[in-house]
């Protein structure tokens, strides 16, 4: 039954052929460190789960930013949870996103013929950043404005364009309301489309040439 | 170790792989689906506490007619604290009991009021028509208008909100 | 990398391939494995950790020491190493130049080498990076202040710069005998406000230290503050802040704590800036704690100020009194010894004191248990006292100001305490405390206090320095400023004001004594006033007696009572009744008076000034014909159905008795308590009409018609 269901979509869609070509490909033997890539990725996913409930809740004003995630929190069921996890998540995601960084570094898996996988990873570690940045805001308490006022100044630092960056950046001379829905925006929005688009060229790349192997002594 | 007792060795390893990989994938979706279900559903599900709300003196109250009271009282909604007013039209007939009935109407919520003249509630929306006891009398209103429970203590009327 | 390279790899990659494993299940698995593992590690984070939400954002808070998340820190802590102009390479040059190679890390390593080991350079490279990032990472961690213990702040410093700092610049030079504290308090006529109002007087003492002794707020900041939370702990008694230096660690509150052996650790120098910080050069207040104790409020000296200094200095010298029998008659003698038990009994003694005495004890009365052992002191001479020699322990800037203070008290003029003028203008109305009193220009009339906070609170500077200029005629003050026939310059009234406002900071601590009742003056009461204070309590106000005491009617006490009956029924009251006696308190010749109040003579004169209630006439008051005239004439301009001030429409019957915030303004039958005649005869201090009271013969008849009921006739 499942399996005439099965044959069915598969001449519908085709699903068997994609199903070989990305999980019983072949791959050469490697080791526990080539898991890093993967962990990275199912932390993006539950940043995007976790994100996705908190925004259900969760108003980007200055009114309203502090008392709606104190609500979060306080009052909903496993809201400590969704919060815990999406805090967390952003620090365990640079940390995984760095350690792959090395991994392929140290291998020198970033070499021919990978190196469009390196630097749409090296762009991915930049947004996974921009998130962090701009995430870091959004509970508007003072530990996240005053981080962030200091964070914004600077781009102020730049030559002859600083003021301007800074303006662009905080959305006026000041840290405000305008300050905090454009981080929110960006956050929302802007980083996680990019970051999308990314990971899908990366996952790609990394299925069209083959994971790296660990290279032997001599090579 | 003979070559099929190797290859069958592979496939329980790779059996135990995937009976693994779809248990640990199972649990990390009920991990995730589970508190992201009653998180969601919260609010909705908060159990609203009746509490009495004072109307004022029954002496306001006319005999045979009903009397609207207002009064303004402070909902907490998620995180926001707001004043909100609250009408209820009480009636009674005999100066010892009265009904305190809700001032939506019963079809799509919107405010009824009192026509002394025809002496019933109109409902300005869709010309729902109840009889000053509440029952419909006319127009699309399901059921009659809601009541409240209500108490009088020292000459002060109360009703129940939940 | 060349071709033949590159296709190398992919022939050998091949091959690893072939011999490799499929993605799924192999891999996968053991990437469920490690995802399982983070989703715990992130679980339990959530769960025992929490997420940290600090108090709202608060962009006022200058104290909040900002933090950007952990994988910033680096970062952060990497800008400290760029100052000014090279901000921007720590900033933008160096992270973009990083981000830049990372990203071009496949054109700039082209070598065919992969393992780490084969390519020193380039893992070096990376490991340096990441030690690097981790070192100020651990920096920055480290090097964070606590913001609990946020850098000890410079506190008087801090007050300067709050409060001064707008004005004055970064510091003041104070010109040589300036009374700083007074200044500051009191402000100037260049439009340098009165900080006392704001300011407590030890704030206004660290204020002053600092301004004169800045070097010694930092030394205070630096070596003292972790101790010594304010400078107000530490200041006070040069005495004993001399003695810190001179006994080192052998000074007893630092003796068994682990304080550095000030002794040797501070310069003279430092000690000098450190004395003049904590014991600000403020002559007055040098003098209150240095001198008073013995000198009281002043000393009368009469040499040259340079003689003054030098004896000050010097000090050291015994201080004998001589006897005074040979100079003194006997009569003065008695006097002066009267005056020194209890300087209330005799005035002249008074007199005598100033002339004789005050040079040395200035307004100090010294202390004496009992008269004859006071006369046998100012007969024979006094005991030896030993000036300290205040050279050893005051700074040359303390000396110069208790010079100049003690110097300008003794003349007399000018720098005089305000707590000196307030004594000699004020107290004699409001008090010792500004508790108030009753009011001498209006019989029955009392004087509010004006020492209490909501008083004070409510009256800005210019108002009392008008108050006391201009005098309040309405309620029997006269005008004390110069400009205005009194006496007290505009500095005399600058001082009473300091220290009128200095109430507000230090409350007296002496809690005031209640308003004093008759008691206190028994001489100046007649019998009227008498009767209407106390035997009205009971008897009531017209002698129509109360619940608690019959009514008296002359010819029935006549008729069972004579004149020594009634006499001693007063004096020493009646303790069936509970009626006090009055003998205590009042003179006998005002207890016969009050006799012939209340019984009359056989002639039938009472002795009563024209505010003794007299009975109500016989003809009842008629509220149409006398009563509302009059409220028509003096009260409804403010008191209309129109205009009604205070609530209170005074246009008609119904209006009076129900109307008025403190309704009801009228408690028939009641005018002690009704609100209305206490603010007629100004009972509580507030009257009415605020133009000037009413005739006698208007309350009387408003009076009457309240007695009489209060009816609408």
């Amino acid at each position: 039954m499942l399996a005439n269901l099965g044959d069915w979509l598969n001449d519908r869609f085709g699903w068997r052929g994609i199903w070989e070509a990305i999980f019983l490909r072949k791959v050469p033997h490697v080791n526990w460190f080539y898991t890093l890539g993967s962990a990275s990725l199912f932390v993006a996913i539950n940043q995007a789960i976790t994100g996705i409930l908190l925004t259900l809740y969760y108003v980007p004003t200055p009114d309203h930013a502090y008392d709606s995630v104190v609500y979060i929190t306080t009052q909903l069921p496993f809201g400590w949870l969704i919060r815990g996890l999406h805090h967390w998540g952003a620090s365990a995601m640079v940390v995984l996103v760095v350690l792959h960084l090395l991994r392929v570094f140290f291998y020198g898996a970033y070499k021919f013929p990978r190196e469009a996988t390196w630097m749409t990873g090296v762009i991915l570690l930049i947004v996974v950043i921009g998130f962090g940045f701009t995430g870091y805001l959004l509970p508007w308490d003072q530990r996240a404005y005053w981080a962030t006022t200091v964070g914004t100044r600077i781009a102020g630092v730049a030559p002859y364009v600083g003021d301007f960056l800074l303006k662009i950046a905080r959305g006026g001379p000041e840290l405000s309301a305008v300050t905090l829905a454009r981080f929110f925006g960006t956050h929302i929005w802007v980083l996680p489309t990019t970051l999308a688009l990314l990971v899908v060229i990366h996952l790609y790349l990394v299925i069209r040439v083959g994971i790296s192997a660990v290279p032997a002594k001599d090579e | 170790m003979s070559e099929s007792d190797k290859e069958g060795k592979e496939v329980g390893r790779r059996n135990f792989m995937k009976m693994t990989i779809v248990g640990i994938g199972g649990l990390i979706t009920a991990a995730f689906g589970i508190p992201a279900v009653a998180y969601v559903m919260g609010p909705a599900l908060k159990q609203s506490v009746g509490e009495w709300i004072q109307l004022g003196s029954v002496t306001k109250v006319e005999t045979g007619i009903p009397t609207l009271f207002k009064t303004v009282i402070q909902t907490q909604t998620g995180w926001i604290t707001t004043d909100e007013e609250f009408s209820v039209y009480v009636l009674t007939e005999d100066g010892q009991n009265y009904v305190a009935m809700s001032n939506v109407c019963t079809h799509l919520g919107c405010r009824v009021r009192w026509v002394a003249d025809q002496n019933g509630f109109f409902c300005p929306c869709h010309n729902g028509a109840f009889a000053k006891d509440g029952t419909v009398t006319g127009g699309p209103p399901p059921r009659p208008l809601d009541r409240f429970e209500s108490k009088v203590e020292n000459d002060i009327l109360f009703v129940k909100r939940g | 990398m060349n071709k033949q390279e590159q296709q190398d790899y992919l022939d050998k990659y091949k091959k690893a391939k072939e011999k490799g494993v499929p993605f799924f299940p192999d891999i996968i698995f053991k990437d469920t494995i490690v995802v399982f593992i983070v989703f715990i590690i992130l679980i339990a984070l959530a769960y025992f950790v929490g997420v940290p939400l600090e108090a709202r954002a608060n962009p006022n808070d200058a104290n909040y020491t900002p933090r950007p998340e952990w994988y910033f820190l680096f970062l952060f802590q990497l800008l400290k190493y760029f100052p000014g102009n090279l901000e921007v390479v720590g900033a933008m040059i160096l992270p973009g130049l990083f981000i830049t190679l990372l990203l071009l890390l496949p054109f700039i390593d082209r070598s065919p080498k992969r393992h780490f080991m084969t390519r020193p350079y380039a893992s070096i490279a990376a490991i340096v990076v990441v030690l690097g990032i981790g070192l100020l990472t651990w920096l920055a961690v480290n090097e964070a202040p606590p913001p609990i213990q946020a850098a000890v702040v410079d506190k008087a410093a801090a007050l300067y710069a709050t409060d001064c700092a707008n004005c004055h610049g970064q510091g003041i030079v104070i010109p040589e005998g300036t009374d700083l504290h007074k200044l500051i308090a009191a402000g100037n006529h260049q439009g340098m406000p009165a900080w006392g109002g704001d300011l407590s007087a030890d704030e206004i003492d660290m204020l002053a230290g600092f301004i004169l002794s800045p070097n010694g707020s930092a030394l205070f900041t630096q070596e003292c503050a972790s101790c010594h939370k304010s400078p107000v702990l530490a200041s006070g008694n040069p005495v004993q802040l001399q003695k810190v230096f001179d006994e080192g660690k052998d000074f007893p509150a630092h003796k068994d704590l682990n304080t550095p052996d000030w002794k040797s650790t501070l310069t003279p120098d430092q000690e000098n800036a450190l004395l003049n910080f904590l014991a600000a050069p403020d002559g007055q207040r040098l003098f209150a704690i240095n001198c008073q104790g013995c000198h009281g409020e002043g000393v009368g000296f009469s040499g040259t100020k340079e003689e003054l200094r030098a004896m000050i200095e010097k000090g050291g010298h015994e201080i004998k009194m001589p006897g005074w029998k040979d100079t003194l008659s006997a009569d003065d003698l008695n006097t002066l010894a009267q005056y020194v038990v209890d300087p209330e009994a005799n005035s002249a003694g008074s007199t005598m004191f100033g002339k004789y005495c005050a040079a040395c004890h200035g307004d100090k009365i010294p202390a004496a248990p009992d008269e004859a052992s006071a006369l046998s002191i100012i007969a024979l001479g006094g005991s030896h006292i030993t000036m300290p020699v205040w050279g050893e322990i005051l700074t040359a800037e303390q000396l110069d100001a208790l010079t100049s203070y003690t110097w300008d008290t003794s003349q007399g003029v000018g720098v005089a305490s305000g707590e000196k003028l307030f004594a000699s203008n004020c107290r004699g109305c409001h008090g010792k405390f500004g508790e108030g009193g009753p009011n001498p220009t209006f019989p029955g009339d009392m004087i509010f206090p004006i020492s209490s906070s909501e008083y004070l609170k409510t009256r800005d500077d210019a108002t009392i320095r008008n108050i006391i200029s201009q005098g309040q005629p309405d309620y029997g003050m006269t005008p004390f400023g110069s400009a205005y026939g009194g006496s007290l310059s505009d500095e005399q009234i600058d001082a009473i004001l300091g220290f009128i406002r200095s109430w507000e900071a230090n409350p007296p601590s002496v809690s005031p004594p209640k308003a004093p009742p008759v008691v206190t003056q028994p001489q100046e009461l007649s019998a009227s006033q008498i009767y209407g204070s106390l035997c009205a309590q009971c008897h009531g106000v017209n002698r129509e007696g109360t619940a608690s005491g019959p009514a008296l009617d002359p010819a029935q006490l006549r008729a069972e009572f004579d004149d020594q009956a009634l006499h001693d029924m007063i004096n020493n009251g009646v303790l069936k009744v509970a009626m006090p006696g009055l003998g205590n308190m009042f003179t006998d010749d005002q207890v016969k008076k009050l006799v012939i109040l209340v019984a009359g003579t056989e002639t039938g004169t009472s002795t009563g000034s024209g505010t003794v209630p007299k009975p109500p006439t016989n003809s009842t008051v008629s509220f149409n014909d006398q009563v509302l005239p009059i409220f028509q004439a003096k009260c409804s301009m403010c008191h209309s159905s129109a205009t009604t001030f205070g609530g209170w429409d005074s246009t008609s019957y119904q209006a009076v008795m129900t109307s008025g915030d403190n309704a009801p303004e009228v408690i028939a039958g009641d005018p002690d308590n009704s609100y209305l005649m206490q603010l007629l005869q100004a009972t509580n201090g507030a009257f009415m009409p605020p133009t000037g009271k009413l005739s006698d013969e208007e309350i009387q008849i408003i009076m009457d018609w309240i007695l009489a009921g209060a009816l609408d006739n």
